[in-house]
């Protein structure tokens, strides 16, 4: 052996953090292999088809299902006859899956066939007849809250007015609602009318929120199968995998325990998979009583029918502030549109007040919503969850009051910004907060001060063409959100003898790219290549406990497990190559593939050769460890009061436009963004995250809109619903402000949700830049703007009002 | 559903034209538009559907005497990239270039376009400020019977000509524009593309010493089916392109169109951008 071969091997030290890493589902997506659901098809599988009511409120007075069930081909058809113990569905259990008696919505279930093909399927839906009887349609959610305005769940009665003998239960779907007032909420700190008088300027306006759907790519589907033994299988896109095998165990009356989910590949969530829809409970109920596998795909005109929406809202914001630039007060009501069932649209009050309470520093805070009943489409979770509608009307306000004290927009901001280390009055903590370098990063890398000026001095000056520019900042959990009583994700990591980790975790991947960001954390620990990961994440029957895909928590609350079990995988490691190696636990660490000396780096033995000895031996061991985190965050309180989040996140979007006076046409042209994200992970996934996340806004902003008349949706269709498409994506400055938190996965906070809740406040402050107009009415189509631009606009007032 | 039986792909116009005697005949050829109307139910596909794809006769863009021959199978893409089109018809050209999306221009059809007869379709605003003709073949007895129309008398609603159901489009005959000849096209919508006009327009005529004369206006999207603007033709007609003319030509415009509310727009946004559109346009004529 000579000199040079005993020379040791040195492993210089490298991260994986802030790296641009390639998504782990890139090359199957980009290249057409990746199986979504669409693509997954069970040998002796029946199509599920619905029929849906049409009708926008009626009575069902009779249902004639004989001649589908006639049709060759077709195997169940049912209706809610046949489901005598069917339970309501939904976050206020007001929702049965097929209608009982009467139908609320266009989209109401009235019945559903198992065929031998979809076309089958569709002829049979053709040969269902129903009969019904006309009732008044509430449309406005103003209309729902007049005295004496129709119920939209009154006590069940059937056709004949007689009662329905439902079988007994306690929930709306049951007894009905009295009035229409789906949900309210009510929360306070100091005292508004002390801050009212403390106040040299008040202003009080109205906003008006829209309906716009998540569009995703891959239409919502499901297939069931129960096996001989009466266990269930489901492939389904849920992004809550371990709640919803709960629920849907007890909408078929039958033991969790028997039910397994399996998550394919999903084409888009963005929040409208967290919540269970009727369309999933029947399909379960079309293979139970078909004792075959059942499929279900909605057409895309279904999935905008049948989907849920984003929260409409209409709110009026009474805020003040002192001369010297200091919040006074803000009032809040807010009048939730919630569609004739209750999903999560309506608990978005939850996130808005926090954008009223705590976004800047306000002592005094009165927030009222009340969510009522009417026949429109329904509201679910989508992507901001609330905090689109909130910032909307708080940023453009923080714009009119600075312009009313003349005070710069910016430093008006600056002054009322938050700083780390406060607690608000809604009892959020902000351990780490980047609020600040936020502002100032993105007003002067898009150099705001001087274009706000300049565009406010060029509005008089000739042509058509207006440029404006405009801020909006906003303020989202970042550390999880405690909604339930955990809100914790389990991991189990196993090492085999090749050293290759298998990542087994909670933590459902909808596209978000968790998973290469959970792989990242696991490899970083292990001083492993990214290569040598294998992430399992798909299945109940082997993952561990998690809440769901919500709440921007899956990198913080999910990557602290992953490090969780690798830290210990690591400890474990350490501690066998000490004993072997004869050398302190504390001198060594892991690096390259390699057990290394801590200090200098020269190589004590290759990881796979020392998994190997500690498998191939009388007392062989495994490296396999599990890990769970629960977040340092609470509940909040009966006052919505409380830390409920382990981190904040925070960011700043300004947008710039050009207005064309002639044509109301606004092209947005640039977003300059700076985010609070703790830390960069994986720089190429929180690039393409901000800039989906930009463009999911554009469209709330300017293009995006499903329009409802009567209950009745004109346009379920990608024709007349605009997404924004590739030329009218603005060119993009997104900065990077890490705060490094302390109890964040390597310093990171959660940012899914953030980008998207910005533009369309910052927008409607650059168009009131170009043109001295303000608009308080989504989206800013050119018809529109125009007619804003041409006093065409009649000034939108709201009462305020509270449920008494 | 549908009551398709057979499926047919004649390789010459005697078999395509001999399969329409019977009427009962559903005729594919990009089938951009037929696709989405037969699923969304709003056609229904007949007896017999005739992929007309495979008859030389109806393909080509060609120069014949004093006019350009364009094939009812020229599809979007081949006319945008045609150097006859470009240097005598660009603004043909500038309504391709807004014509929804490029995987839709690959597919869909000039004849197609016109037989759907919408509207607000793209490519029929050029073409009726071009004065074109649509060239219509059937076979009445044993041979083939051709004969012109103005594209300015095929429309007679939404999705609806003057066709019968024996005769097929195969091609528009557009004549060679005059020396001085200019043209402009635009199309307003929600988005730059992959959109259905809330309102377009085309304007042209020959420009000699700033007047303008044999002047063509034509909307889309502001009537039931895309229309001549007579009236605004005759108040452009003879006139020098002055600020005072382009006003008063632009307030006729708006008088003249009479558009209704749907999802995109209202009438009076129609109205308002028919009028705000029309001058901005022959401004730019004004320049030209």
């Amino acid at each position: 052996m000579n000199v040079a071969e005993k020379k040791a091997r040195i492993i210089e030290p490298e991260t994986l953090i802030g790296k641009r890493i390639q998504k782990m589902d890139a090359p199957e997506k980009a290249s057409g292999k990746t199986r979504y659901i669409h693509d997954i098809n069970l040998s002796g599988q029946l199509y599920g088809k619905i029929l849906r009511s049409g009708r926008i409120h009626a009575l069902i007075k009779s249902i004639d299902t004989s001649a589908a069930r006639a049709l060759p081909g077709v195997h169940v058809v049912i209706t809610a006859a046949d489901i005598p113990d069917q339970r309501p569905i939904g976050v206020a259990k007001d929702h049965f899956p097929l209608k009982v008696g009467r139908v609320r919505s266009q989209r109401d279930e009235i019945a559903a066939v198992a065929a031998e093909s979809e076309e089958i399927a569709e002829a049979a839906l053709k040969l269902i007849k129903v009969e019904y009887e006309d009732l008044p349609v509430i449309s406005n959610p103003e209309d729902a809250i007049k005295p004496g305005a129709a119920l939209i769940h009154p006590e069940p009665h059937g056709a004949d007015g007689t009662h329905l003998h439902l079988k007994q239960g306690m929930s709306i779907a049951h007894k009905g609602k009295p009035d229409n007032i789906a949900m309210r909420f009510d929360y306070v700190h100091g005292d508004v009318i002390q801050g009212e008088a403390e106040s040299d300027v008040v202003i009080e306006d109205t906003f008006k929120l829209h309906y716009v759907t998540h569009c995703c790519m891959g239409v919502s589907g499901m297939i069931a199968e129960f096996d001989a033994s009466g266990n269930l299988l489901m492939y389904s896109n849920t992004q809550v995998p371990f709640l919803h095998k709960r629920e849907f165990a007890e909408y078929l009356n039958m033991d969790p325990a028997r039910i397994r989910i399996i998550q394919p590949p999903i084409g888009g969530g963005f929040g409208s998979k967290l919540d269970i829809y009727p369309f999933e409970v029947i399909c379960l109920y079309l293979a139970r009583a078909a004792k075959r596998p059942v499929k279900m795909l909605f057409t895309r005109e279904e999935e905008f029918l049948a989907s849920p929406t984003r929260q409409p809202v209409l709110l009026t914001l009474r805020s003040g502030c002192k001369k010297d630039g200091t919040l006074t007060f803000r009032q809040v009501h807010t009048l939730h549109d919630n569609g004739a069932y209750t999903s999560w649209g309506a608990t978005t009050p939850f996130v808005m007040m926090q954008t009223f309470s705590s976004l800047y520093r306000v002592p005094h805070c009165d927030y009222h919503t009340a969510a009522v009943y009417t026949n429109n489409p329904y509201a679910g979770s989508f992507r901001g969850y609330g905090n689109l509608q909130a910032t909307f009307a708080i940023e453009q306000h923080m714009d009119m009051l600075a312009e009313k004290i003349g005070m710069d927009p910016l430093e008006f901001r600056l002054k009322n910004a938050q700083d780390a280390g406060e607690t608000t009055g809604q009892g959020m903590s902000f351990k780490s907060c980047g609020f600040k370098d936020c502002l100032n990063t993105a007003a002067q890398r898009s150099d705001y001060s001087r274009k706000v000026k300049e565009n406010t001095a060029n509005r008089s000056k000739p042509g058509n063409i207006k440029r404006g520019i405009g801020m909006a900042s906003m303020l989202h959990v970042g550390g999880g959100a405690k909604i339930y009583p955990s809100d914790g994700c389990g991991t189990i990591l196993k090492l085999d003898d090749f050293a290759n980790v298998t990542l087994i975790t909670g933590a459902s991947e909808i596209g978000q790219g968790s998973e290469t960001v959970l792989s990242q954390l696991v490899c970083e620990e292990l001083g492993l290549p990214i290569s040598a990961i294998t992430v399992v994440n798909n299945d109940t029957a082997i993952t561990p406990w998690d809440v769901g895909v919500h709440a921007s928590r899956t990198t913080f609350i999910a990557g602290n497990s992953a490090i969780g079990a690798a830290k210990k995988a690591k400890t474990k490691i350490l501690a066998v190559a000490a004993k072997k190696y004869e050398a302190a636990e504390s001198d060594l660490d892991l690096r390259g593939g390699f057990v290394i000396k801590a200090a200098s780096g020269e190589v004590v033995v290759e990881l796979s050769k020392l998994l190997r000895n500690l498998h191939f031996q009388d007392k062989a061991e495994l490296v396999m460890t599990t890990f769970y985190y629960e977040p340092p965050s609470v509940h909040q309180d009966k006052g919505f009061k409380g830390d409920v989040s382990a981190a904040y996140a925070w960011g700043t979007q300004v947008v710039e436009v050009e207005v064309d006076t002639d044509t109301g046409q606004v092209r947005m042209t640039r977003v300059t963004g700076a985010h609070d994200v703790g830390r960069v992970l994986n720089r190429l996934g929180i690039e393409g995250q901000i800039e989906g996340g930009v463009i999911m806004g554009q469209g709330y902003a300017l293009t995006e809109d499903l329009m409802i008349e009567n209950g009745v949706m004109k346009n379920p269709n990608f024709r007349d619903y605009k997404l924004v498409t590739a030329p009218e994506i603005p060119e993009m400055d997104i900065s990077f402000i890490e705060s490094m938190d302390g109890e964040g996965p390597q310093g990171a906070k959660g940012v899914g949700e953030a980008p998207s809740i910005c533009i369309a406040a910052a927008t409607a402050n650059a168009i009131a830049n170009a043109t001295g107009v303000r608009m308080f009415e989504l989206p800013f189509t050119p018809e529109k703007v125009y007619r804003a631009l041409h006093g065409q606009t009649p000034k939108l007032y709201w009462k305020p009002w509270r449920a008494e | 559903m549908t009551e398709l039986k057979h499926y047919f792909a004649p390789t010459s116009l005697d078999q395509a034209v001999e399969c329409l005697k019977d009427g009962d005949v559903t005729i594919l050829a990009g089938g951009t538009d037929l696709t989405p109307q037969s699923q969304a139910g709003r056609i229904k596909i007949k007896h017999t559907l005739m992929n007309i794809r495979h008859i030389p006769q109806l393909s080509g863009i060609t120069l014949e005497g004093t006019e350009i021959r364009i094939g009812a199978l020229a599809t979007i893409t081949e006319i945008m990239e045609h150097p006859l089109v470009k240097e005598h018809l660009p603004v043909l050209i500038e309504a391709c270039d807004h014509f929804a999306s490029d995987q839709i221009r690959n597919a869909g059809t000039i004849g197609g376009n016109i037989c759907n007869a919408s509207p607000a379709g793209d490519t029929l605003i050029p073409l009726l400020v071009l004065d074109a003709c649509v060239e219509l073949a059937s076979m009445p007895e044993s041979k083939i019977y051709r004969h012109c129309m103005p594209l300015s008398t095929f429309f007679v609603g939404p999705g609806k000509t003057r066709k019968s159901l024996c005769e097929l489009v195969t091609c528009v005959r557009i004549p060679l524009p005059a020396p001085g000849h200019v043209a402009r096209f635009y199309k307003l919508g929600t988005r730059p593309a992959l959109d259905i006009s809330t309102i377009s327009i085309g304007v042209g005529g020959t420009l000699k010493q700033g007047i303008l004369s044999n002047a063509r206006v034509a909307f889309g999207a502001v009537a039931p089916t895309p229309t001549r603007a007579s009236q605004t033709e005759q108040a452009l007609e003879g006139q020098r392109l002055d600020a005072a003319t382009i006003d008063k030509v632009a307030a006729v415009a708006r008088d003249e169109v009479k558009p209704i509310d749907d999802v995109r727009a209202t009438a009076w946004y129609r109205k308002e951008m028919i009028h705000n559109i029309t001058k901005r346009i022959l401004s730019h004529v004004a320049q030209a």
